[in-house]
């Protein structure tokens, strides 16, 4: 039987503390991500200073392989409408990790039209709520007013693995039995919305 | 809870809480979000500390009823995580 591809695109507060989650599935897996690992990424983000400066699909690559020997194919292309199908098609799930309207959108067509299972994780800029939602019922939000908090120096690192970590089980749950829930978090509350 | 109403929950400053009625399942994000500033406010909504709520950059989702599930309104804040795109 050919091994399922789970694509996680964003590998960012979300993504990459994801993987931590993912490392032990039967899966191949795939992280897409464009940006570089800043100083400030290593106290909100699953980046360390050894992968400072790199590419944070590859970074993660090499944090993967380094810590725990699970290889992962690492893709440093940004998304745009030209390159869904060679960065997300092929999947048996996409898991989007993004924090732009852009990408989800552009995200959430592509599966759509090519008809592979796509699970959205968001967060609010305070850091005071997370969505996981499948496509189907999934809407993107418009971005939010300037100047909000982007929590980059850490303060909100535990809901994000918190959030993380509901993806997953939401994720491993669909490979196992094919079952497709939804829910909201707060840093201590779970509300299922489907 | 009647077939044209709904729950509605609400999320606000990490706390979450349903409000006590069903509300009808057709009012406008504008009204929803009036009946849940008042009631955040008064601390009408079990689970949120009551606070002057400035909703406006809040948003609705909409869950008809399932046989699983009455329908729900969800009033949240919105979740772009980063600047806003420029």
């Amino acid at each position: 039987m050919t091994q399922r591809t789970v694509t996680i695109i964003g590998a960012g507060a979300l993504g990459s503390h994801l993987l931590l989650f993912c490392r032990n599935w039967d899966v191949a897996l795939r992280v897409v991500d464009f940006d570089r690992v800043e100083a400030k990424n290593t106290a909100s983000q699953f980046h360390s200073a050894m992968g400072m400066g790199k590419n944070k699909a590859k970074a993660l690559q090499s944090a993967m392989q380094g810590l725990f020997k699970r290889k992962i194919a690492a893709l440093t292309s940004k998304l745009t409408d030209d390159n869904q199908s060679e960065l997300l098609g092929g999947s048996d799930l996409v898991i989007d990790c993004t924090d732009n309207f852009a990408a989800r959108q552009c995200i959430q067509d592509y599966c759509s039209s090519a008809e592979i299972p796509c699970l959205h994780g968001a967060l609010s800029a305070e850091g005071d709520l997370a969505r996981v939602v499948w496509s189907e019922h999934f809407v993107a939000d418009q971005e939010g007013q300037p100047g909000q908090a982007t929590c980059e120096d850490g303060q909100n690192l535990p809901f994000h693995g918190l959030a993380a970590s509901l993806i997953a089980q939401i994720a491993q749950q669909y490979l196992a039995d094919g079952t497709k829930q939804s829910w909201q978090l707060t840093p201590f509350a779970m509300v299922r919305l489907t | 809870m009647q077939q044209n109403q709904a729950r509605l929950n609400i999320t606000i400053n990490g706390q979450n809480g349903d409000f006590p009625d069903p509300v009808a399942f057709a009012l406008s994000d504008t009204e929803i979000k009036r009946i849940a500033a008042e009631a955040i406010r008064t601390g009408y909504v079990p689970s949120i500390d009551p606070v002057a709520a400035d909703l406006a950059y809040f948003v609705v989702d909409r869950f008809p009823a399932t046989r699983e599930m009455p329908a729900r309104l969800m009033l949240r804040p919105k979740t772009p995580f980063g600047e806003p795109q420029r």
